[in-house]
Order: C-alpha cells, then structure tokens, then sequence
C-alpha cells in the first residue's frame, strides 16, 4: 500500500528501543511516515528552487527540515553528491558508503589544498546583438566547419598582412576501430604473411568504404617502406600491391595523395638496384609496376593534366640516358610500353635505331664478359622487341595497309626528303643509291611518330633492326595484309 | 470493499464516454475529468480505502500528468482522512466548487449520460464539487483563453474577477527622472524654438545668413520633438513621500538618459556578461548596480560578497601599461568585500538605485542593509516569521518591499524596523517581488501559480493574474507602467495588459526556470534570462501597439546561449547597456 513497508517501522522502533511494537501500530504508520516525507521533500524543493539549483542537496533537505521545526539531520552536509551502494546479496538494499576514519590519521596528514576561492570573470556575451567569437562564449555553431576564407582569394590584401592570420592546426580524429586496422594491416605487409592472407588484404582495402580517413596514412606508409625496403622485393611488391587496391578503391578519394604515391611508384619501376640479391626476379615487380602507372595515367590524366607528362619525361630521361644501368632502361621501356602505342612510336621508335646499335655490343659475349649484364641487356632488347611489336600491333589495327599506296608514299617521303632529310639523316648522306630502301626504311623509323607513317616500311625497318626474330611479336594475320 | 471498486468502474466508464465522444464536444468535455478524478480519490482516501485510492491514482494519473503534475505530486503522498485535512491542496480543492465552463450542448449530453447510466457517484461527485457552467446556447464557443479557469477554484475565480474590476493608475510618476528628463527636454525645444522665433525677427534683416542657421535649429529641434510625442504617458502624483535625490546623482542620471542607446528589434543591446566562478554551488543569488559597478552575490553559507567591478575594471579602459607590467595577475581576477551578518542563506540582493546600500533577504527570516561605501551592516529589519524568499528596492529607493515564505510580502521603509503595510492573501508563499515604476504598486508572483498587484497606500489587493501553471519566479514591469511580464518555473514568460488584467501574450522558449526579466530603459526590448543557460530577447514593440489582436505573439529577436551559466540576475543601465550574471556551473556526469 504505502512505499514505506510496515516493517520498516519495525527496524526503526527496534534502533529506539522499542522492542515489542504492535503490527497495526506500525502499518498505521507506514502511510503517514511516507506523507511526511513527501512533505519535507516538497520543501526541500522549494529551497532548492530558491536557491536557483536545479539539483536537491542535503542543505536543502536540512533547511526543510528546520522550517517544520524539525532536528536536522547532521553529518550528511557535504558539496560532493552522496554515494550509495548496494548491500551484498540484496538487490534493492542501499547504504552510503562512509568509512570510519581515524582521527590520528586525519590529524597528522599534510593540510589539503584550500579549494579555489570564488571569483568574478566580465566579458561580453554580445555586441549589439551579437556574439563575439571569443573562448568565454558556447561555439556559434559546433557543428557546421568554419568558413574557409582564403585571404589570398581576398583582392587587395598584401601578403604581410596573410601572416597574422594564424591557422589553427586541425584535428584529426580516427576512430579506433580504425588504428587498429591500420596496424594490423602494415603489420601483416611488413612481416610478408602468407599469400592467402594478403590476397584478403588486398581484397579489403579494394573494396572496403569508410578506409579514406587511412589514405594519407597508407600514402606515408608506402612511401617510407620504400625508401627503407629497396633491397627487400616481396615488400616491394606487397606495397605496389597495397597502392594498386587503393587505387581500385571506389570509395576513396585518392587524387590528393596521388603526388606523394607517384614518386615511390616510379621508383619501384626504374630504379637501379630493386631487391637485394642480383638474380631476384624484379622484372616482373617492374612489369606490374609499368601498369600500375598506365593506369595511374589512364584514370587520373584528367585530373592532373600534366600527371603523364611529367611521368614519360622521367621515363624518357631514364631511357635515354647511356649511363643509366640497364635494369633502369627495362623499367622504362616498360613503362612507357605501358602508356600506348603512340608514346612508344613517339619516343621509342625513334631512338631505336642508335640504341640498338649501343645495345647489341652488350649483348655479345666477347664484348660483355659480365653474365648478368648480358643477361639484363638481353631483357632490354625483349622489351623494346615487345614494345614495338605491340605498337605494330595496334597500328594495324586501328589503320589497316592499303595496297595502292606505296608508289604515292615513295614520291611523298622522297620529296619529304628534299626539304628535312639533311638534318635527320645527316649520317646516311654517303649512303648508296641503291640502298634507297633501306633508306627509307630508316627514314620511317625515325618518322614514326608521325600520323601517316607507313605501317609496311616501318615493319620492314624493324626485321632490319631485329632480324627474324621480329616476327613472331607482331601477329600473323594483320601481317598478311602488308607488303614486304 | 464493493463500493471502492465501483468508483474506479464509474469514472472509467465516464473517461471512455468522454474520449469516444464527437470531437466538437470533446475539448469541453474532457475539463470535467480533471476535477472528477481528484475528487473520486480523495473520497476514496476519506473512506479509508488506501489501497484502493492508490491504485486509482496511479491507473489515470498518465492523463492528467502534463497539465497538473505538480500538484499530482503534492496528492500523491495523501493516503489517510488526517492528511487530507492537512494537506494544503486538498484543502482548498475541497473547500471550493470548480469553475467549468461549456456549451449548452455539451451540458445537455454530459447530463443525459449520467442520468442514463445511473452513475450515481459521478452525479454526486459533479453535483457537490463542480460548478457546471452553461455559458453559450448552442455551438461549443472557443473558449480556449478560458483554458486555465476549469483548474481554479470557483471561489477565487469570483474574487479575482471582482478584484480586478478595481481601478488602478498605470502612468508615471511625476517628478520621477524620466519625467524630468522629458521636461527638460521639452524646455530646451521651447527654448530652441523661441531663439527661432527670434530669429525669424532678425532674419528679415539678415536673410543670408539666418537662413543657414534655421535650418540647422529645425533639424535639431525635430530629434528632440520625436521622442516625448511617442509617448502619451498620463503622470500621477506620487501617494508616498518621496526622497530628495542628491544633484549629483540626479545630473548624472539625467546625463545618462540623454546618452541612452535606442533599442529596437533592428538594434540589439549589447550584453556585458559577469561569471561567478568556483562557487561549487552555493551561490543563491545575485545582483547588478544600476551602472552595473558593483556586482553582490548572496551565498547559502549567509555570507554576501561584493564585487567592485569599477576597481577590476575594463582592462582596456583602466590598466594602463606601466601597471600591468607590475601586477602580473590576470586583470580579471580581483577580491572581494565579504559581508557577514545573516544566519541563514541569503536569498535575495539588491542594489539602491543611488548604488550605495545593499538590501539582503535570508534564510533566518530577516532583511539587512549594508552599505557599499562602509562595507558595513546598518540596520536589521525583522518582521517576517519565515525565511524571506526575495527583496526590492523601491524605483526611487528609501522604501523597499520584501516577499516570504510566510504568505506575506511586506513593505519597509529604511528608517523604521517595523514594515509599513503587510500585504496578505496569496494562498501559498510569495516568491518574488517588484515595483510599478510609479511607486504606487508592488507586484508579487506566488506559488499558488497567480501574479497579484497591490496597491502600497491600502495595502488592498488590485489585480490578480492568473494563468500560468507553475510557480512564478521572476516579474519585470515595463518603464512607461502599462506591462508587466512574469516569468514561471517551467520556462514561460506571460506579458500582462494591467488596466485589463488579461495576458497579451505567452513567450515560449525558455526550458528552463525564467530567473529573472528586464524591460530596456525605453521598454522596447524584454530580456529574459534563464536556467537553461540562454538569455534572451524579445521585440515588445511588435504586439504591445496590437493589444486587440492576442494571435499575435511577442516576437524572439534573438537566443544568446552562454557556457553553462545559468543566468541569476539580469538588469539594463540607464545607458541601456545589458549586465548580466550567472554562476559557472560545468556539468558533471552524474
């Protein structure tokens, strides 16, 4: 009936010394017991009210109390809010938890900090209606970002004055959830874990959403394992890896970390030296490394208008370069193999000739006593067999030979000839006539990023070049349809 | 045990009946419920049914919860006959019929079903504590401004309604500043327009050169002309002596009225904000001087501290360089004058207009004057029986008011230990306390949930404003003496018309307690601020002009949230600037 159970009252009589209190007594009292705890407790909050509190305190029970001409109640007054704590093995039975304390102890303890006094703070909560951006006043708004002003957008305003705007460092928060797939992922790629167990990796950051928070932690992460990890090609390759399943991604919004992933990208693909043992199969790290960067190029050229640029300059460079190991120049075959035909009947084709020339004293074995030179030299030769027969290849394809058109195309290059043939073929001035073909063979080779080269004398200059061997790179059936 | 149950079967099947009635009688009809629950249980506790009442009670009490909780609660707890002869709210319930008012048609139904049914204990409850009112032949009217009417006993209804028939005098007084500011004002334009006058004279003989010179007169004299016939304030002879203000103080003043910024719902005040720091919740109250110098906060350790934020200073107005290269400290951070006397906590504070005593009201059931200058205790007034709840300063000072748990608010004036007029009639303590700017009136906000105005003179009681349904906690009366605004416990503001007694508008947005309200010097402007951490402000100009037209709601300028301070006290300058003060309190998890 009355919150207040009779047998309460019971345990109260009994702590007064009435041992022997009446059932009906005590159920007869129950219901009063709680009406005037209900009325003490609507004083109470009264007094809390006047107070402007909006939390009941002891003061004000006390305060109740003494306004019903009643004792207080001493010994709870305390600012800090009471602790209750459940008596074992009851579930709804509550004490305060209150130590006894001994008085030695409190006595001969050092003297607490005295609390800080109270004080008065003035600022201004508005200005004409409204409120200064200043630490004493809430966040106008916690949840919409700052505008971003840039001051350099702002006309008129000299670049000293930029400095005085400070930029407040932002803050990033990533979520645990996320550090730890973090770790673990870079954890598992620097140990080199099974195959299986990376192809999940692998997987996941292809697939997974919500990892672009990780992008520029992944960035950094690559690009010092690959500074770090030169000499340790399963690494490398596990990172080239990673940087591909980033760049499947759909969900991640790569382009601006792109700069900061290319330099490592292009290092895993010309680089010198790339695992630490000289016979360690890295040609095929540079293969898959060449396409990574044509599909770099390929997605993101329309972002970066001068991404590919830059990237076939480098490549360019390394390939052009007689200094440059030969492991650097496989790289950038490859590479720019990797782009498209056109890049190589630009840059390759061209160039072709003067480099086979240097390229096949190394490839003998009286002029190159060094196996493994041979050996990468060969590698070159392959590539750039590959790369012009693909490029063939494509030709073919897209602009089919005709027939007819040779007599037409000799008078055209001879006149051509006429005009430019001095400066392009200065060396072939002393050629004889009859070596006309040949000639011109050599003139479509260094011809062949033009538009209307002919496809036939660029096929017969590459068997020149390669030899038979050429052949077999450029496939049967469109090869039917040429003139030799 | 038969008769228990068949109360809690009749009232539901009425409460069905009710609920499953036609939606344009329903509104009427759903009022009856509240009464006759309240009544089905107390009946039910009068005859010992305690178990039974209880379990009553808490099956219907989801109904009736959002509009009446607090006094639910003061119910709850009555389970025996002795209570409810105790209990404050029961007694009045029991000893008043209640109001309901509705339409013929609602009438006619209400009483065919009780006849019909034979519910006789419906019909009784009805017949013995109800007061059915008919008002309308016909259609149910819209008789939702009477909404607050059905809670209030019948008994009170008729006394409000006779009480607020009384005639009361809502001008300003004259000679008060205000009035003297506008007289100068006007002389100065007499003047002004004599010396044209004059110079009209002498413009016939010097065309040129006057001509230049009227037109800037005529410029200057239509700024000042503007303002006194915006207002049509009728002036009133003040019934009290009123005190000799000193000159200084009364040039100042009127220097400050001249400098005042003009408020409008384009202009917002600025708002000069005073944090209480460290108080781990002691303090009680607070509040600003006039010119917003001294800042006093009353604690519940009955101490008082005052603040002398003219020493603290602006730092930019008053540090200069050279000293605070040798005070290190934060300029912001100063002592302050603790003043020690009461021997309970301080519940109320407040500041003379002149700035240089100091009222206090506490715990212990007295009021004590201090002054600023002595930092000393004057005098110890003591008349209340209970702890005094809130205290004010009269608009021209010398004569205070004070309001208690006793039931009663008192008026004092400081040169006698004994009040002048004791003002008794709310039916539950008197929380809060405030002067009509003419010094004729006090306005005193109860718990009884009422507003009521008296007049000082007689001591007799004039208005009694009745509509909100929590404790009053904070009233603010408008400059030119025909607003009044109050604000309740459950974070509404009402604006009151005093010659009509009715409410112009409801300002809802508050979620927290309203503690405290202030019109701005030209009464443009109300700011409100609140335990829900906000201050804000609201276009009085907008509907005041409209007082016929009651859709239209006072309009929100603008909600300034503060970093957990609840606001305390709030009071415009002279010069219309906004103080503000609030204790600090960070929330924490409990």
């Amino acid at each position: 009936m009355s919150i207040v159970p009779k047998e309460t009252i019971h345990v109260i009589a009994q702590s007064i010394g009435i041992s022997n209190l009446h059932d009906d007594v005590a159920a007869a009292l129950a219901p009063d017991v709680e009406y005037r705890m209900r009325e003490i407790m609507q004083e109470a909050i009264k007094c809390m009210r006047h107070s402007k509190r909006s939390v009941l305190t002891t003061d004000d029970v006390n305060t109740a109390l003494s306004l019903r001409n009643v004792e207080p109640l001493y010994g709870f007054a305390s600012g800090d809010p009471l602790r209750f704590r459940r008596a074992v093995g009851h579930s709804d039975l509550f004490f305060i938890d209150d130590r006894e304390l001994d008085c030695k102890e409190i006595t001969e303890a050092p003297l607490t900090k005295a609390p800080l006094d109270t004080a008065v703070m003035a600022h201004w909560l508005a200005i004409e209606g409204i409120q200064p951006a200043i630490p004493e006043n809430v966040p106008i708004d916690p949840l919409s970002a700052p505008p971003e002003v840039k001051k350099s957008d702002i006309p008129g305003l000299k670049p000293d004055q930029m400095t005085v705007d400070l930029k407040l460092p932002v803050k990033h928060v990533l979520s645990r959830e996320l550090q730890l797939y973090f770790e673990k992922i870079t954890e598992l790629i620097v140990t080199g874990a099974d195959d299986v167990l990376l192809k999940d990796v692998f997987a996941s950051l292809a697939t997974d959403s919500g990892l672009h928070p990780l992008v520029p932690y992944f960035t950094q992460f690559i690009a010092d394992e690959v500074t770090r990890g030169l000499n340790d090609l399963p690494l490398l390759f596990s990172l080239m890896r990673v940087a591909r399943s980033l760049l499947l991604n759909p969900h991640i919004h790569i382009e601006p970390y792109l700069h900061q992933l290319m330099p490592s990208v292009v290092t895993c693909l010309v680089a010198k030296r790339l695992g630490g043992k000289n016979f360690v199969n890295h040609w095929e790290l540079r293969d898959f490394t060449a396409t990574l960067i044509a599909f770099i190029c390929k997605r993101f050229g329309h972002a970066y208008y001068n991404l590919q640029t830059r990237v076939t300059k480098t490549l360019l460079h390394a390939f052009l370069d007689p200094k440059r190991a030969m492991t650097q120049h496989y790289g950038a075959v490859k590479g720019i193999a990797a782009l498209g035909s056109k890049l190589v009947r630009l840059l390759i084709l061209p160039n072709l000739e003067v480099y086979i020339n240097l390229l096949l004293p190394e490839m003998s074995s009286q002029d190159q006593a060094n196996e493994l030179k041979r050996y990468e030299a060969i590698r070159v030769y392959g590539a750039l067999q590959a790369a012009a027969g693909n490029c063939i290849y494509e030709m073919l394809q897209s602009a089919p030979p005709s027939r007819k058109k040779p007599a037409n195309n000799k008078s055209q290059s001879t006149t051509r000839k006429d005009v430019d043939g001095d400066a392009s073929m200065h060396e072939e001035d002393g050629a004889d006539d009859k070596d006309e073909g040949v000639k011109r063979r050599r003139r479509a080779l260094s011809e062949a990023w033009k538009e209307d080269v002919e496809v036939g004398d660029l096929i017969n200059s590459l068997v020149d070049l390669f030899g038979e061997e050429m052949l077999p790179f450029i496939p049967m059936r469109e090869m039917s349809k040429c003139i030799l | 045990d038969n008769e228990a149950g068949r109360y809690k079967e009749s009232y539901s099947k009425l409460r069905n009946w009710v609920h499953s009635s036609l939606d344009l009688y329903k509104t009427e009809l759903l009022r009856i419920l509240y009464p006759v629950f309240v009544h089905c249980y107390m009946e039910l506790v009068a005859k010992g049914f305690a178990q039974e009442a209880r379990e009553f009670f808490q099956s219907f009490r989801d109904d009736h919860q959002p509009q009446h909780i607090r006094d639910l609660q003061k119910l709850e707890g009555v389970i025996t006959p002795q209570h409810l002869q105790e209990n404050e709210t029961a007694c009045t319930l029991q000893e008043n019929k209640v109001h309901v008012k509705m339409c013929q048609y609602s009438f006619e139904l209400l009483l065919q079903y009780l006849q019909s049914t034979e519910s006789m204990l419906m019909l009784g409850i009805v017949n013995s504590h109800i007061n059915l009112k008919a008002v309308l032949p016909g259609q149910p009217a819209a008789l939702v401004d009477d909404d607050e009417s059905s809670s209030l006993p019948a008994k009170v209804q008729a006394v409000v309604e006779a009480t607020n028939q009384k005639e009361i005098h809502w001008g300003i007084l004259e000679g008060s500043l205000e009035d003297k500011f506008e007289k100068q004002i006007a002389a100065e334009l007499e003047k002004a327009d004599a010396d044209k006058d004059a110079e009209t004279d002498e413009a016939k003989k010097r065309a040129a050169d006057g001509k230049v010179k009227r037109v800037k007169r005529d410029k200057a004299g239509k700024g000042l002309k503007a303002e006194p016939a915006a207002r049509s304030v009728p002036r009133l002879k003040p019934e009290l002596t009123m005190p000799l203000l000193t000159d200084d103080f009364e040039r100042q003043a009127l220097d400050d009225l001249r400098n005042r910024v003009k408020l409008g719902s384009t202009a917002l005040p600025s708002v000069s904000c005073y944090t209480f720091v460290n108080t781990n919740n002691s303090l009680n109250c607070a509040s600003i001087s006039a010119d917003g110098a001294y800042l006093a906060g009353g604690f519940s350790d009955s101490a008082i501290k005052l603040w002398d934020m003219v020493k603290m200073g602006e730092p930019s107005m008053y540090s200069d360089a050279g000293k605070q290269s040798l005070n290190k400290r934060p300029t912001s951070i100063r002592h302050y004058i603790r003043l020690v006397g009461h021997a309970g906590p301080v519940y109320g504070v407040d500041f003379s207009p002149e700035g240089d005593s100091l009222l206090s009201a506490s715990g212990d059931c007295t009021i004590r004057l201090w002054s600023t200058r002595l930092n000393a205790n004057l005098a110890c007034y003591k008349g209340h029986n209970y702890p005094v709840w809130d205290v004010q300063y009269s608009p021209v000072g010398h004569y205070f008011a004070s309001a208690s748990y006793d039931r009663t608010a008192r008026v004092w004036s400081m040169d006698r230990l004994q009040p002048l007029r004791i003002m008794a009639g709310h039916l539950s303590d008197v929380d809060c306390v405030q002067w009509h700017v003419n010094c004729n009136y006090i306005a005193t906000g109860s718990s009884d949930k009422t507003v009521r105005l008296w007049d000082v003179q007689t001591g007799e009681c004039v208005r009694i404003f009745t509509g909100h349904r929590s404790m009053i906690v904070s009233i603010a009366m408008s400059p030119d003496g025909l607003f009044m605004a109050s604000g309740d416990e459950d974070g509404a503001i009402m604006m009151w018309d005093l010659a009509s007694s009715r409410c112009v508008t409801p300002l809802l947005g508050h979620t927290g307690c309203v503690w405290s309200l202030a019109f701005s010097g030209e009464g443009s402007i109300l700011a409100s601020g609140s335990a829900d951490n906000t201050v804000r402000l609201w276009d009085v100009n907008g509907s005041s002009k409209v007082t016929a037209d009651k859709t239209r709601r006072l309009r929100l300028l603008k909600t300034l949230p503060t970093k957990s301070t609840p606001i305390y006290t709030l009071r415009f300058s002279r010069r219309n600037l906004l103080f503000v003060a609030g204790a600090f309190s960070p929330s924490k998890g409990h």
